[in-house]
C-alpha cells in the first residue's frame, strides 16, 4: 500500500536535480514514518537531458541510490515516460506481495528548467546536446522541421477535427474545466480564472493546439512509499484495483490511425461504473480527449460532445483531472505521472482540499507516455472493498 | 544490411527518387528503414522506387524562430506507406502532394500540392 508520498515542484529550481530529489524522499519518508534503512526497493525513471542538464547519468542504478545513501535489493528503471510512476507502484506493491521486498521507493521527476531555456524538448534534445541520437531513423526525419512533443499531437488534434469535426472551443472547454478544478489546488501554478475565449485568444503555438492548450515543463520530483508496512502513516490502505498497459512500438506514420492511443488497450476490462474520479494524462487537451474516447467513456470521435455536455469538474458528473492536472501544477521533467498519481491519493485520502470530490473511493488514473505516445497504463486505486 | 539500406536510400535522394522498403514475402510496405520486414520477419526485402504521389494524412503549421511559417506533417503515400515530412506550401488533410527534393549537397523529400 502506498503509506508516503511527497512532491516539489518549482518553476525553476536553482539548486542541484541530487538536492531537490534528496529533499522530495526526505519529505515522503517523513510521511511514511519509514527509515532510509528500511527502503529495499528503488523504481525510478529519468529522461534524458533532465538531470541537471546532463544527457543521462552514468549507471542512474548507482548514482541516484549512492546520493541517497539507499542500499536497496532490487533497483529498476521504468522508462515508459509518463506513465512510469503508475508502473513502478504496481512493480512496487507486486515484489512486496510475493515478499521479494518489503518498502520501496518510487521516484518520478528532475529539472526540466535546463532544456526549456535551451529552447529544446526532451523530443529535441539532438539538437542541444552533441551526439545523441533518437531513433535508428535519425537522418529521415530529424532533416525536417518540427515542435515535437507540440508538432506531433497538433498532427492528432488536426486529424482528430478532420475526421470527426472536433472543433478548437471544445477541446479547449477541457482547459477551462481543468482550471476551474485547479483554482482550488494550493500545489497549482495558474490560478486565475479561464475563458473558452482566453484559450482560442492565445498564441497558435503548432495549429491547432495553442498556448493554453500545452504543459509546462517544471523542475520537480514526485515520490511515492509503497510498503507492507502501513507503521504510523494515516493513508488509506489503497490498492491497486485494475492495472494494465499497453505498448504500441510504431512510428507514429505508421500506426493504422494517429487519433488513437494504447488506452484502448490498456484499460481493456475496466469498470467504469465504479469510478468516482479519473486523472486523465494532460500534456495537451487533445491527449485528455483521447484518452476519454480511449478508455471508453465516450465513443471514439465523440470527446467534443462529450466535454459540451459533461461538467468535468471536481463537482461534476464525471470529475477529470481534479486539480487542474499537469496543465496547471506543470510539467516536472516532461512527465506528468506523478502529477497525476498524486491526485488520486489526494482524493482516496480526502486530503484535496478545496478541490475535493465527494465519496472519492475509486479512482481511474491513465497514464499516456514515452516516444509519441507509445505507452498507455490504466491504473484503479482503491481500497479494494468489492 | 541496415547501413547499406540506409546508403540506398542517400543516393536515391541524390538521384531525386524516393525510395521504400517492400517485403517480398507478405508484401508490407514500409518507409523508416529496418532491415528485417515488422509484420512477418522476413529478410527478403527490396528497396523500391515510390512514384512520389499521395495525400496529406495529417498537417500542422507553426512558426520558426526566424517568424517564417513551417508546414509540417505525415504524407500517406499510393504505395500504401507514411512518412514525416515538411511541405513547400500551406496544404490542409486530403491534399494531393507530390515529392519534391531539396538541398545542394544532401538531398531531402519535401512535398508540394498538386
Ligand atoms: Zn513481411
Amino acid at each position: 500500500m502506498i503509506v508516503g508520498f511527497s512532491s516539489s515542484i518549482h518553476k525553476k529550481y536553482e539548486g542541484s536535480t541530487f538536492q531537490l530529489l534528496a529533499e522530495t524522499v526526505s519529505k515522503a519518508l517523513d510521511m511514511a514514518t519509514i527509515d532510509l534503512k528500511d527502503i529495499d526497493g528503488i523504481f525510478y525513471t529519468v529522461l534524458p537531458g533532465v538531470f541537471d542538464g546532463k544527457a543521462s547519468l552514468h549507471f542512474s542504478s548507482f548514482q541516484i541510490p549512492s546520493f541517497l545513501g539507499i542500499k536497496p535489493k532490487v533497483i529498476e528503471l521504468v522508462e515508459y515516460g509518463g506513465p512510469s510512476a503508475l508502473t513502478m507502484v504496481y512493480r512496487a506493491e507486486k515484489l512486496i506481495e510475493v515478499g521479494e521486498i518489503n518498502t520501496a521507493l518510487c521516484v518520478v521527476g528532475g529539472k526540466a528548467s535546463f532544456l526549456r531555456e535551451n529552447k529544446v524538448t526532451v523530443d529535441a534534445v539532438d539538437r542541444f546536446l552533441g551526439n545523441v541520437q533518437l531513433t535508428p531513423y535519425d537522418d529521415l526525419f530529424r532533416v525536417y522541421q518540427d515542435l515535437n512533443p507540440v508538432s506531433d499531437y497538433a498532427l492528432v488534434a488536426k486529424r482528430h477535427s478532420k475526421l470527426f469535426g472536433t472543433s478548437d472551443e471544445q477541446r479547449a472547454l477541457i482547459a477551462v474545466m481543468q482550471r476551474k478544478n485547479a483554482l482550488g489546488n494550493e500545489r497549482a501554478m495558474y490560478k486565475t480564472p479561464l475563458t473558452v475565449k482566453d484559450v482560442l485568444e492565445s498564441r497558435v503555438v503548432s495549429d491547432p493546439l495553442r498556448l493554453l492548450e500545452i504543459v509546462y515543463p517544471v523542475d520537480g520530483f514526485h515520490v511515492f512509499v509503497v510498503s507492507k508496512h502501513q507503521r504510523k502513516s494515516d493513508l488509506r490502505p489503497l490498492k491497486v484495483e485494475f492495472y494494465g498497459e499497453s505498448h504500441w512500438s510504431e512510428m507514429p506514420p505508421e500506426l493504422p490511425d494517429i487519433v488513437y492511443t494504447p488506452a484502448v488497450e490498456s484499460s481493456n476490462g475496466v469498470n467504469l461504473e465504479r469510478i468516482d474520479a479519473f486523472q486523465l494524462y494532460d500534456s495537451f487537451t487533445i491527449t485528455v480527449m483521447l484518452q476519454m474516447e480511449d478508455i471508453g467513456l465516450t465513443e471514439k470521435g465523440k470527446g467534443g460532445e462529450f466535454v459540451e455536455r459533461t461538467d468535468i469538474t471536481y463537482q461534476g458528473e464525471v470529475p477529470i483531472n481534479t486539480g487542474g492536472g499537469s496543465l496547471n501544477v506543470g510539467q516536472p521533467a516532461f512527465m506528468s505521472g506523478g502529477v497525476i498519481l498524486e491526485e488520486a491519493i489526494l482524493q482516496l485520502n480526502d486530503m484535496a482540499t478545496n478541490h475535493q470530490v465527494k465519496d472519492a473511493n475509486r479512482v481511474l488514473i491513465n497514464g499516456i507516455g514515452g516516444w509519441n505516445r507509445g505507452h498507455s497504463v490504466t491504473m484503479v486505486l482503491g481500497e479494494g472493498n468489492v | 544490411m541496415f547501413e547499406e539500406i540506409k546508403k540506398k536510400y542517400q543516393e536515391m535522394f541524390g538521384n531525386e527518387k524516393l525510395p521504400y522498403l517492400k517485403c517480398t514475402r507478405c508484401g508490407h510496405s514500409f518507409y523508416y528503414p529496418r532491415d528485417y520486414c515488422p509484420k512477418c520477419r522476413s529478410r527478403e526485402l527490396e528497396v523500391r522506387e515510390s512514384r512520389g504521389v499521395g495525400s496529406v494524412f495529417s498537417m500542422t503549421k507553426f512558426r520558426d524562430r526566424d517568424n517564417k511559417e513551417i508546414y509540417y506533417g505525415i504524407v500517406e503515400l499510393e504505395e500504401g506507406f507514411r512518412m514525416y515530412a515538411n511541405f513547400i506550401v500551406p496544404v490542409e488533410i486530403g491534399d494531393m502532394v507530390r515529392v519534391k527534393f531539396l538541398g545542394k549537397e544532401s538531398k531531402v523529400p519535401f512535398f508540394e500540392k498538386i
